[in-house]
């Protein structure tokens, strides 16, 4: 065989093989035998009398588009699914402009805003050229911190239900049992980060004031939400069964939704949120205003949520009734 | 009717087709472009992106397995059924007899009688 229908034949590989997914070994076994069929399919023209260019040629056209070839071979699986794109910028962008804001709140403060584990530090000569650079920086992190966490949730708990959204249908079992391993992973998580969660820390001319993030009802809100997500995990472990009678499985949804408004009704009522915010070391005067604001809109977010939960646990119950 | 979407429509169908087809021509060791051959002999056009991925994703769910082939001209990757491969198939075969004599009698169907008897 010549070089050039040599070429040729490797042009078109390289083609189908840059549109493939899968594991480099997988890859380069479906390469050779597609090269290998490629080979003999010209040999088969060529012996019986066709010019070895024009048989190659013939041979890859058949064959169509490399790149569908390829993507039929092995359909390459992106990093994240694209109906999850919408959710990930909303939520980077969200991220984004809540990191933004302590970084502009620090610079004007001109002290660093510590979050444990996380501090964020202010611009250190305000410029527009610095403002756009750490703008950058900080979009870059948190579309890296939002990609992980998105990664996360798709590989490890797929379609994890903690949310208050209604379930449509019932999900295969494998679903159900990997939300399961997902929300195992939250509530290890969640212990485990709880001492770094407390308080944060806004360092000042006389040393570290600390503010308390959520205050002495922290642990009983942390043994609720631990109850919580139980119930849930033991939901989707049943669901997962799909053993006859879903009825267990249903009233604890119902269960896990009511102890989820409790919680967030607890947490709200008792937390005191706006000191989070640390306004008052930062804003001044201004302080008490906006955190009124904060608290306002906290307690609606909250309200809102509960009645909308609420409406839709009275039409499960009657449902459940039919 | 266009052309394209009846070839789609044909397409479609023949892929449900090769699965067993092939399942059943593997019995005996052969590989893809082999296949390929046998296929279009019985009548059953099959492209080489149909086929090879469907034989990759059978032998990933354990249908089949294959084995390189070094010793010749130029490597070749043999399929034969495996061991669940041979108890699948006689289940796969009777459940493609009970589709086939469902699909003739309806495509067989008076829809006139049956509308009179149905009372439709």
């Amino acid at each position: 065989m010549t070089q050039s229908t040599r070429d040729t034949v490797h042009l078109w590989i390289e083609e189908a093989a840059g549109s493939m997914g899968g594991q480099a070994t997988e890859r380069r076994e479906a390469l050779l035998e597609l090269e290998s069929t490629i080979y003999e399919k010209i040999d088969e023209r060529t012996a019986s009398g066709e010019a070895e260019e024009q048989a190659a040629h013939s041979v890859l056209q058949s064959l169509g588009d490399p790149r569908a070839m390829g993507h039929a071979f092995m359909p390459q699986r992106p990093l994240l699914r694209p109906e999850l794109t919408r959710s990930f910028l909303l939520a980077t962008w969200a991220l984004f402009a809540v990191h933004f804001v302590l970084v502009i709140g620090a610079t004007l403060a001109a002290r660093d805003i510590s979050l444990p584990p996380l501090r964020i530090s202010p611009i250190e000569h305000p410029s527009v050229m610095e403002m756009f650079a750490r703008a950058l920086e900080v979009l870059l992190f948190d579309a890296g911190v939002m990609l992980a966490l998105f990664v996360l949730r798709d590989r490890v708990g797929h379609r994890a239900r903690i949310s208050f959204t209604k379930r449509k249908s019932i999900g295969e079992p494998r679903h159900h049992f990997s939300n399961a391993a997902f929300l195992a992973l939250v509530l290890i998580v969640a212990n485990f980060l709880r001492d770094n969660l407390i308080a944060i820390y806004i360092k000042n001319g006389t040393g570290t004031l600390q503010i308390p993030l959520i205050g002495s009802g922290f642990t009983d809100n942390l043994v609720l939400f631990n109850i919580w997500v139980a119930l849930a995990i033991v939901r989707e472990c049943l669901y997962g069964r799909q053993a006859g009678n879903l009825r267990a499985a249903r009233m604890l949804d119902i269960a896990t939704r009511a102890l989820g408004i409790f919680c967030l009704l607890r947490i709200v009522a008792t937390q005191r949120l706006v000191d989070i915010t640390g306004a008052k070391g930062l804003l001044g005067t201004n302080a008490d205003t906006v955190a009124a604001l904060l608290n306002t809109a906290f307690s609606l977010i909250a309200l809102t949520t509960a009645a909308v939960i609420g409406v839709e646990l009275v039409r499960r119950v009657f449902r459940l009734r039919d | 009717m266009s052309t394209p979407t009846l070839d789609k429509i044909g397409a479609e169908l023949r892929r449900g087709i090769v699965q067993i087809a092939a399942l059943s021509l593997l019995r005996e060791r052969m590989h893809g472009y082999q296949l390929v051959k046998v296929l279009a002999a019985a009548g059953i056009e099959t492209e080489e992106g149909t086929l090879y991925p469907l034989l990759r994703r059978l032998e990933t769910q354990g249908l089949l397995t294959s084995q390189w082939d070094t010793a010749g001209a130029r490597p070749r990757k043999y399929y034969l059924l495996s061991e669940d491969g041979k108890s699948a198939l006689p289940v796969l075969e009777s459940v493609w007899r009970g589709i086939n004599r469902s699909v003739n009698s309806i495509l067989a169907t008076d829809l006139a009688s049956v509308a009179t008897e149905t009372g439709q």
